[in-house]
This record gives C-alpha cells, sequence and structure tokens, in this order.
C-alpha cells in the first residue's frame, strides 16, 4: 500500500468528496435547489394568502369592463381592461420615443456647448449638467408640474394661435397627423418596396465599385422606397384580400388541437439541447476526431440534457400555456384580418387640427387634435433636460476622446472645418458616445414610468387603477415586466446592431 | 454659486493666473502666457464674429433665467414661510419635540465621525490665496448681479449692492496683497469653518424670524420677528464647535496611532453608526431585562462559546476535509431550521456561523490569526444579536402614524441601508457572474439583466403591495423594511454590473500568480482579485451611490413619508400653506442638489488623488 509508484499516484482518482468538480457540481445543484425551492415555496405562500382572501389570478381581468379614464392616449374611457392597458402602453410608448429623439437633439447641443470656444457658452453648459444632473428626476417633474399648474384657464380663444396651438392648464392641444384604416394596406406596398430598394441599392454600389465615382447607394435605396410609399397611397386598396387570408389563418389556428404547440415547445426545447450538445462535443474533439472530455464537461452535457427534459415536462404538464400560445395567436391573426377588411376608400393618413367645444358651462379640448397633458408635458420636459445632461456628457467624452492629431491631419489634408467634423471626428467619436447613450435610452425609457407621480396615464399608473380596482396584483406586475423587458431589449437590439456597424467600418 | 466657484478652477487656469498647487487643475498647460483681463474676453467671447454673436446670445438667455428665476423666488405671492414654519417636519416628520436632543446627538456623532475621518485621511487642501481673491470676485460679479435683477425696493438693492462691493472691494485686496507672496496658500477646510461660522454667527445676529408650527395649538403657525428660536441656534452653535473639536483632536491623535488600526476603526464605526443610532437612540427601545437575560443572552453565550470552539479547530491549518464537512452540515442545518419553528434569531446565527466557518480555512493561520478570527465572529455576534433584539423591542417614542422618522432622516437611512446591504450581494453577483461555474453564472446574469430591465418604481410597489402576501402567516415586516429588500435587489444588480467592470480589468497574471504562491480560490478572490477589481470601480461605485441616494425620492410615490412627500402633500395640505408645492419642491431639490453634487465633486478630488482613470 505505502510503496505506489508515482504512476499509479496519479492514476488513482481522487475520492468523491475531495473531487473538485464534483464539489463544484454539488455546490451549484444545492443553489439552484435552494433558488427554485424558495421560489415555489413564496409563490404557494402567496397562494394561499391570495386564496385567503378570495383573489385569484387569471388574466380574465383582461376582457372584463374597468372604470378608468385616461389622461390622454388612443382611447381615453377604454371599456376593458385589456385596452386601458393597451392604451397606456401605446402612452408610454408615445412617451419614450418623443423623449429619446429630443434628449438627443438636445443632448448634443449640450455636449458641444461644454466643447465651444466661447466662454460664456462652455459655462451654460456646465451649469446644465450639474444642475440638472445633480436633482433626482422625480423632483423635477414635480416641479415642473406644478409650475405647469398655474398656466391660465382654458377658453374659447385660447393661444397661441388658436385653432393650431393651444396652452392652458387643460394641456397642450395641436394639429394630429394619425393613421387611418388604410395604413395597414399601404404598409404591405411600403414592405413589398424593400425588395427593390435591396436590388437597387446593390445595382449602385456594383457601379461605384467598378467606377470609382459616388453613385449614393443608399439614397437611391431610400428613394426607391419613397416612390414605393407615394405609390402606395393610389394603389392600397387592393391588398385588401389579406383580411381574407389573415381569416383563414385565424380559423386554421383556432381548429388546432391543444397538443400541436405542446408538441412544438418540446421538439424545440429538445432541439435545442441535443444542437448545443453537439456543438460542445464538436468543439472539443480534437484536429483528428479524437473526442477529450472532462469530468466538468460531462456535468455540463448531463446538466444541459436533464434541463430540456424538464422543460419538457413543464410544457406536458402546464397545457394552459399552450392554450394561451393558441388563442393569443388565433386573436393576433383576427386582428390583422380586421385591419385588412376595409373598404377600399380608406385613405392611411389623416390629419386634423384641434378644436376647444363649449359643452356645458365650462369650455374645453375637443378630440380631434393631438393633445399632451399637463403630467404628459411635466414628465417629457423632466427626462429630456435630465437625459440631455447625461448624454451631452456622453457626447462631450465622445469628442475629447478622439485624438487631436485626428482633426490636425486632416485640416494638413486641407479638409474644411464642416468636413473635419463630419468625415474625421465625428465618426470616430461616435463609436465611443453611441454605448453609454443606448444606456441612458434604456433609462429614459424606464424613467417614463414615474408618470404615475403626476397622473399621466401611463402603463404603470394604468396598472396600478387596475389593480386596485380588480385585486389582480401579480398578473398586472407581469404584464409590466414583461412589456418593460422587450422595451429594453428591443432598444438594447437596435443600438448593438448600430454597434456593430460601427465596429466593422473600423477595418 | 458653489458650481460656479469651484468648476471655475479648471477654466480660469487657461486665462492667465499659474496653475495652483493644487491637484484641481488636472489639464493645466505647462507656461500659460499672462493675459490681461481685456485680451482675456477677446480671446474667449469676441475671437471672431460667429463667436461674438454666440456671446451676445448666451448673455441674453443667461440674464433672462437667471432674472425669472429671481423674479420667482422673490414674487411677493411666492409662500417661502411654508418651509422655514416646517422645516423640522421636513427634517424628521412628527419625531416628539421633547426627544429631540436624540436627534442632535445622532447629528453630533455623525460629525464627530466626519471630522475625525477628516483628520485622519488628510482631507482637504491647500489654495493659494491669489486663487481665494479670484473665487471671492465671482462671488461679488454674481451679488451685484444678483442686487441688480432681483425685484426688491430700492433700499434693498442699496444694501445688497453695498454687501456685494465689501465682497468686491476685499477680493480685489486679497488679489493685490497677494502678487508678492505666491506661496502663501488657506487650506480649504479653514475657508469651510470661516463659511460655517459665518452661517451660524448669522443666526444669532440676522433677524431670520421665528417660525414654527404646531398642529394643536390656536393659531397653528407661530411666526414672529427676530433672530431663530434658541433650540435651533444654539444646537447648530454647539455642532460646529463639537465638529471643530473633533477634527483637531483627530489630526493630534493621528501621528500617536498607528494609521491603518486607527483606520480600521473608524470604517467600522461608520458601519456600525447607522443602525446604532436608529434603532438604539432614535428608536429607543424598551428593552425587557427579564427576557434579555433568560432568552437573548443565553443564545447569544451558547453561539459565541460554541462558535469559539468551532472556528478555532476550523481555523487550524492541520484541519482538513473534516472541518469542510463538518461546516457544509451546519449551513444545511441552518437551511433546515426554516422548517421547523424555532426563534428566528436561532436561525439567522446558524446561517451565519455556517459561513464563518466555510471561509474559515481561507482566513486559517497562527494563533494570532486564529485569534483575530474568532473575536470578528463575537464581535459580528454581538452586534447582530444586539440589534435584532433591538429592533424587535417595542420603541418607547410615540411617534403619531407609521415609521419613526420620516422627512431628509428616512431619505438618508434608506439610502445608507441599501448601500450598506447591497455592497456584498452585488460583489457575489459580480463573482457569480464572471465564475466558471454555469449555473451561478446563469442565475446571476438572469437577475441581473432582469432587475435592470424593469423600472425601480415597479420594484418598490411589487415589494410594498406583494410583500406581506409573501410572508407565512404570523410574520409581519414594515412596508419601509419591505421597500428596502425590493430597493437592495435592485440596487445589488446594478453594483455587481459596476464591480464586473473592475473585476474584468484584472489580468490573468494576477490570477496566476495567486496560484503559483498556493491560494486556494476564495484566498486569490478575497485577497488578490476583489481588492484590486474594487480600487478600479471607485467611481462607477461612487456614481451608483449617488443614484441611490437620488432614487430614494421614488419612495414619494409608494406613499412613505420623505422630504419629497412633506413638500408636495403635506405643507400644501396644511390650511395656512395651500398652494405653496412649487416653493417646496424648489427647496427640496436645493438639498438633494447639495448632497449629490457635493458627492460628485468629492468623487472626481478622490478620483484624482488616488491616480485612477490616468493608468
Amino acid at each position: 500500500m505505502t510503496d505506489l509508484t508515482t504512476q499509479e499516484r496519479v492514476s488513482q482518482r481522487v475520492p468523491l468528496w475531495r473531487d473538485v468538480v464534483v464539489l463544484k457540481w454539488v455546490t451549484q445543484v444545492f443553489l439552484l435547489i435552494v433558488v427554485l425551492g424558495a421560489m415555489w415555496f413564496l409563490a404557494n405562500q402567496a397562494g394561499d394568502n391570495l386564496r385567503a382572501r378570495n383573489i385569484n389570478t387569471q388574466f380574465d381581468f383582461l376582457e372584463r369592463p374597468v372604470d378608468i379614464q385616461l389622461s390622454e392616449g388612443i382611447d381615453t374611457l377604454p371599456n376593458t381592461g385589456g385596452r386601458a392597458l393597451w392604451a397606456a402602453m401605446v402612452n408610454t410608448l408615445r412617451l419614450s420615443i418623443a423623449g429619446i429623439f429630443f434628449a438627443t437633439l438636445l443632448g448634443v447641443v449640450v455636449g458641444l456647448a461644454r466643447l465651444s470656444d466661447n466662454w460664456l457658452v462652455r459655462r451654460l453648459g456646465s451649469i446644465w449638467v450639474e444642475t440638472l444632473r445633480n436633482i433626482p428626476l422625480l423632483v423635477q417633474m414635480i416641479f415642473y408640474f406644478s409650475v405647469l399648474t398655474t398656466l391660465p384657464r382654458v377658453g374659447l380663444g385660447t393661444g397661441p394661435i388658436n385653432g393650431w396651438l393651444h396652452i392652458s392648464n387643460k394641456g397642450i392641444s395641436m394639429p394630429r397627423i394619425f393613421i387611418a384604416d388604410g395604413f395597414y394596406q399601404w404598409l404591405v406596398v411600403v414592405l413589398l418596396g424593400l425588395i427593390p430598394a435591396w436590388l437597387v441599392r446593390r445595382y449602385r454600389q456594383k457601379i461605384q465599385d467598378q467606377s470609382g465615382k459616388n453613385t449614393s447607394p443608399i439614397l437611391w435605396a431610400i428613394g426607391t422606397i419613397g416612390a414605393f410609399a407615394l405609390l402606395g397611397l393610389f394603389v392600397h386598396p387592393a391588398f385588401s384580400w389579406l383580411g381574407a387570408v389573415f381569416g383563414g389563418i385565424a380559423d386554421l389556428v383556432d381548429s388546432l388541437p391543444n397538443a400541436v404547440p405542446q408538441i412544438g415547445f418540446a421538439a424545440l426545447a429538445v432541439g435545442c439541447a441535443a444542437v448545443w450538445i453537439q456543438r460542445f462535443l464538436s468543439d472539443h474533439r480534437s484536429a483528428r476526431g479524437h473526442l477529450s472530455l472532462t469530468d466538468d464537461d460531462w456535468f455540463r452535457i448531463a446538466f444541459a440534457a436533464i434541463a430540456s427534459l424538464a422543460v419538457v415536462f413543464v410544457v406536458v404538464s402546464w397545457s394552459g400555456l399552450s392554450a394561451w400560445t393558441l388563442n393569443s395567436s388565433r386573436d393576433l391573426f383576427e386582428v390583422l384580418s380586421d385591419k385588412f377588411n376595409v373598404d377600399g376608400a380608406a385613405r392611411p393618413f389623416d390629419a386634423m387640427r384641434p378644436d376647444i367645444i363649449q359643452k356645458g358651462k365650462f369650455p374645453n379640448y375637443g378630440k380631434s387634435g393631438l393633445t399632451m397633458s399637463l403630467g404628459f408635458a411635466s414628465v417629457f420636459f423632466a427626462v429630456v433636460f435630465y437625459t440631455s445632461a447625461f448624454i451631452g456628457e456622453n457626447v462631450r467624452g465622445g469628442i475629447l476622446a478622439v485624438p487631436k492629431g485626428q482633426a490636425e491631419a486632416a485640416k494638413a489634408v486641407g479638409l474644411g472645418r464642416g468636413q473635419i467634423l463630419r468625415h474625421v471626428v465625428l465618426p470616430q467619436a461616435f463609436r465611443v458616445i453611441l454605448p453609454p447613450t443606448g444606456n441612458q435610452y434604456l433609462n429614459l425609457t424606464k424613467n417614463t414610468s414615474l408618470a404615475i407621480a403626476v397622473g399621466m396615464s401611463d402603463i404603470v399608473q394604468v396598472g396600478t387603477t387596475v389593480f386596485n380596482q380588480t385585486g389582480m396584483t401579480l398578473p398586472v406586475v407581469a404584464i409590466w415586466m414583461l412589456f418593460y423587458l422587450s422595451c429594453s431589449l428591443t432598444i438594447s437590439v437596435i443600438v448593438n446592431w448600430f454597434n456593430v456597424r460601427m465596429k466593422l467600418v473600423e477595418r | 454659486m458653489t458650481g460656479l466657484d469651484s468648476s471655475n478652477v479648471s477654466s480660469t487656469t487657461a486665462g492667465g493666473q499659474p496653475p495652483a498647487a493644487t491637484p484641481v487643475s488636472k489639464i493645466a498647460p505647462p507656461v500659460t502666457p499672462k493675459l490681461s483681463i481685456w485680451e482675456w474676453v477677446k480671446e474667449n467671447l469676441f475671437s471672431s464674429p460667429f463667436n461674438c454673436g454666440l456671446t451676445v446670445v448666451t448673455t441674453v438667455i443667461l440674464l433672462a433665467i437667471f432674472r425669472g428665476l429671481l423674479a420667482f423666488i422673490f414674487n411677493p405671492v411666492r409662500q417661502w414661510n411654508g418651509v422655514a414654519t416646517n422645516l423640522r417636519l421636513m427634517m424628521t416628520r412628527a419625531y416628539p419635540e421633547e426627544q429631540y436632543v436624540r436627534i442632535w446627538v445622532c447629528v453630533a456623532v455623525i460629525l464627530i465621525l466626519t471630522s475625525l475621518s477628516m483628520a485622519i485621511w488628510h482631507a482637504g487642501s491647500a489654495l493659494s490665496v491669489s486663487e481665494v481673491g479670484r473665487k471671492l470676485l465671482t462671488t461679488g460679479t454674481i451679488l451685484v448681479l444678483f442686487a441688480l435683477l432681483a425685484p426688491f425696493s430700492t433700499a434693498a438693492t442699496m444694501l445688497w449692492l453695498l454687501v456685494a462691493l465689501v465682497v468686491l472691494g476685499f477680493a480685489e485686496f486679497l488679489r493685490r496683497s497677494s502678487r508678492g507672496l505666491e506661496g502663501q496658500t488657506i487650506s480649504t477646510l479653514t475657508l469651510l469653518v470661516l463659511t460655517l461660522s459665518g452661517l451660524v454667527a448669522s443666526l444669532w445676529v440676522i433677524p431670520y424670524g421665528h417660525h414654527s408650527y404646531i398642529p394643536k395649538r390656536d393659531p397653528r403657525v407661530l411666526a414672529e420677528p427676530g433672530t431663530v428660536a434658541l433650540s435651533t441656534k444654539l444646537p447648530w452653535t454647539l455642532m460646529l464647535v463639537i465638529a471643530v473639536v473633533a477634527y483637531f483632536t483627530g489630526r493630534a491623535l493621528r501621528d500617536r496611532l498607528p494609521a491603518n488600526a486607527t483606520r480600521i476603526t473608524l470604517i467600522v464605526l461608520w458601519l456600525l453608526a447607522p443602525p446604532a443610532l436608529l434603532y438604539l437612540v432614535l428608536r429607543d427601545p424598551a428593552f425587557d431585562m427579564n427576557h434579555v437575560a433568560t432568552t437573548d443572552l443565553p443564545i447569544f453565550a451558547a453561539y459565541a462559546i460554541g462558535g469559539t470552539a468551532l472556528l478555532s479547530w476550523l481555523t487550524r491549518p492541520s484541519t482538513g476535509e473534516l472541518g469542510r464537512i463538518v461546516s457544509a452540515i451546519i449551513l444545511l442545518a441552518g437551511f433546515c431550521s426554516f422548517l421547523t419553528p424555532m426563534r428566528m434569531i436561532v436561525r439567522i446565527d446558524m446561517l451565519a456561523l455556517a459561513i464563518f466557518a466555510l471561509a474559515a480555512p481561507t482566513f486559517s493561520g497562527g494563533p494570532r490569526a486564529q485569534k483575530r478570527y474568532v473575536a470578528s465572529w463575537i464581535g459580528l455576534l454581538g452586534v447582530m444579536s444586539w440589534l435584532i433584539t433591538a429592533i424587535n423591542t417595542p420603541s418607547t417614542v410615540s411617534v403619531p402614524g407609521g415609521f419613526f422618522i420620516g422627512g431628509m432622516s428616512i431619505t438618508l437611512m434608506v439610502a445608507v441601508f441599501t448601500l450598506v446591504i447591497s455592497f456584498p450581494l452585488g460583489i457575489a453577483l459580480a463573482l457569480a457572474r464572471t465564475s466558471s461555474m454555469p449555473i451561478f453564472r446563469l442565475l446571476a446574469t438572469w437577475f441581473i439583466e432582469f432587475v435592470r430591465g424593469i423600472p425601480l418604481i415597479t420594484i418598490l410597489i411589487f415589494f410594498s403591495i406583494m410583500v406581506p402576501l409573501f410572508l407565512p402567516r404570523g410574520m409581519h415586516l414594515g412596508e419601509v423594511a419591505a421597500v428596502i429588500i425590493g430597493y437592495v435587489l435592485f440596487s445589488s444588480a446594478y453594483l455587481a454590473e459596476n464591480v464586473r467592470g473592475g473585476l474584468q480589468s484584472i489580468t490573468r497574471g494576477q490570477q496566476e500568480a495567486a496560484d503559483a504562491v498556493g491560494m486556494t480560490s476564495a484566498q486569490k478572490t478575497l485577497f488578490i482579485v476583489l481588492p484590486q477589481a474594487l480600487r478600479v470601480s471607485i467611481p462607477p461605485l461612487v456614481g451608483h451611490c449617488i443614484g441611490v441616494f437620488k432614487e430614494t425620492s421614488l419612495l414619494a410615490i409608494i406613499g412613505v413619508f420623505d422630504i419629497l412627500y412633506i413638500g408636495r402633500i403635506v405643507i400644501p395640505g396644511q390650511t395656512e400653506f395651500m398652494g405653496s408645492t412649487k416653493e417646496n419642491v424648489l427647496f427640496v431639490s436645493l438639498i438633494y442638489w447639495i448632497f449629490a453634487y457635493q458627492m460628485s465633486k468629492a468623487s472626481q478630488r478622490l478620483e484624482q488623488r488616488t491616480g485612477l482613470g490616468e493608468r
């Protein structure tokens, strides 16, 4: 026993309780069990408590009537909970998109101001940044709101430009352009236009590569899409047959048995695991095809297989999930079919001017204008100003990050000031500016949720009202999280796409 | 005004004066040509026609903003006495007046700790006299503008102009007299103390008026002319004296005590101060001595003795695998204890002991190391038992409605507690996310990305409503505690991302070197990787602290009585001050601004002092 050779010592396996790999995996599985157990315990507890209070956690409140009045948006008196949440989501999206646009504009101005040659402009920029960055957004928002509520009352002659722009303590009302019934058919025409646009761009690019002249392929592609958009205004009624197609798909989905999505999900889970394992194995195969796997790798493979089986189990045992998938895809196609089933005379777009109507004793804004309530205005100004300070700092940092030699070299070649900025400094600065600014866009979107403090009907405010009326806290919170997570995901995907493009330009 | 002054430094060094000896002038050119005022103006404001136009437009905008702001503030319609009368409400809500000495004790303790830390860490820098003169010149100019633009009566304008002229004259005197002596400097701390003494002295001299609001009295608002109440000016004077004395004590002690030990003691005191002040001083628990003697002390003694024996065995380097197995069994027992009914403190102590036992091999060594480890266990156990007992004991201070403090105090409390608790959690998450173990990585990544994807307010609403539902029957958690739990989870996800940035900056060579000297992976992480990673991530961490402090304002939305809620809802609800929301919110934003701006300036100074960001 005692006189083992080195060879034998090495070949002898370590006992199981001293094997680092085994210990690591035991710890991990233990932690996983603790986390899942804690979640199960909490969910169970919540379920018991909710049942004790006679609260059921179903999503059917989305179809039942609620008593909610929204401050603004596509539907101010929604008749169901789902419609109310939908209108509120549109409000949040409006606020975020407008906010991102204006915050970017203002932020660039602030950033450039902080780099100006002019002492006074520089000073103004830094006062802007240092003041707004160091006061909480919510405090700013409430301050703007309390100032805006002192605006004059609405009257029949409310200005500044009566009939076009009204500013009063009922909000800001202006002309609006909106999507009318024919929009979806028109959109099909525009989407069809993408194919020729792509072809045109490739063709122009080829000419440019051959001749060396600037043939502006991107501009040509945009022009092609524009031509199709114009054409679409006249020919869009030709696509109303799509309504029947979508209706047919909806009927088909409706007739599918519950097992179809179940089998689909299960196959997806198993397929993903199989593909992952296959790739893992091929990665660990040497050039001669020899497979060498450590214990840790075996654990990984086993974990992937077990996880996919667990997903299959959940999908099969939870039939509500597949039923929900079927129902919601049927609803989606039904909505699409409704959108296309309009008569041929419908226009894709329409425009209206704001008006003031007198119903009873007091004048008020009519429905025809695009009205921004005071809450919306204060949230809007607050997020735009606040984010502009941060974006301004990003812009400043990005421009400072471009080596001075670059601009000097460009000057030596004889480029003008504008050309240096456009072709040399900004493209390089943009690469530094974009990632943190993308983060600011995410923050802005999340920050619009503070609208609840000034009574603007965003998704959080309406969601709170809905669960106060129905008691459905968990479903509403789930909807919030899903909505914000998908917003965040969308923005990160867009920003990352730009990021990757910028990186490709580099080399 | 502070903003103008201190950011002036970097821009005016480019303008002409020799760069100051402070580290503030980061981009000071090697040789700056001396420009006269007119040359400077021409260079910086009127160098080209475009620049001239820009200057004119900006001047108009700036003057309009300044004037608008002053017209807003000094409009006779404004009800500033709403703020003045309710200052106590805004700071501490309804804390009983006869117990107010407790608040002052807390302020004094924090001030003493601050002064001591300033002395021990050599805070402050030296300013040259001409620098001070230039700053005063700027202040004087702003005062002149202020006097001319504010909607004052002629007499008041004259008075303010006179003050401005005095300041300007003094500044010019300083500038002229410092011509010969370039090396003459003043400490920034001296300036700070001078300014604060001026402010405190003005409480005794200038008739701000005696405002107070007592709901049970008629008339409820008392606004007498004269200087402020004695209950305000006396404590503040005392506080200033205490702070100055503490600073000089710290300076005297600095050279006599061992530097490292003093610093660690101070850090421990800083960590202990918030919970101790809150739960022992402000809350004043009525300890049931009988219960303490029969239950709490025996539990403490059992854990202290058992823990000492266990840990001194575990920290012996000769203890092998058996120690690890024993610690794992204790951890398992700690988790299983949640399945059977027993006192919460027993479970918490057992989990803490398990963590100490698991970490023991990392700190193992000779008798000194063993003793230190056991001492830190007993210390932590003592503090934990003391605090848990204090929190579970009913308070003797009766505060109407809800939590026992409110206003600014609760803002600070939530911010401090959130940061302190989320710090270890965030580090753990960051380590898990960068670890090589896939399940840890997956769980940490999902948690972090999920939390970062949703707004804070949804988390706070969820926790304030749902936590009572998640708890087993018979267990209660106050709303503030529930909200802090949610905020901690939120903050730790962001903190983890900041720390992860630091972790990724540690080169492989460091880890390999640690491997080469035979460190275990826990020792490698604790003693090699983390200290370097945290040092790199100081700037984003300070930014995170500022963010957490600012976002405590969201508590107002879920109805916690913080300073914003009081300013927006409570004060305008008093019949005397209806419609005073704007003034109150402006005051609140000023307070937040001062705190956040000072923190960001401090972080910039820290960055320059430690030379971060230059490597």
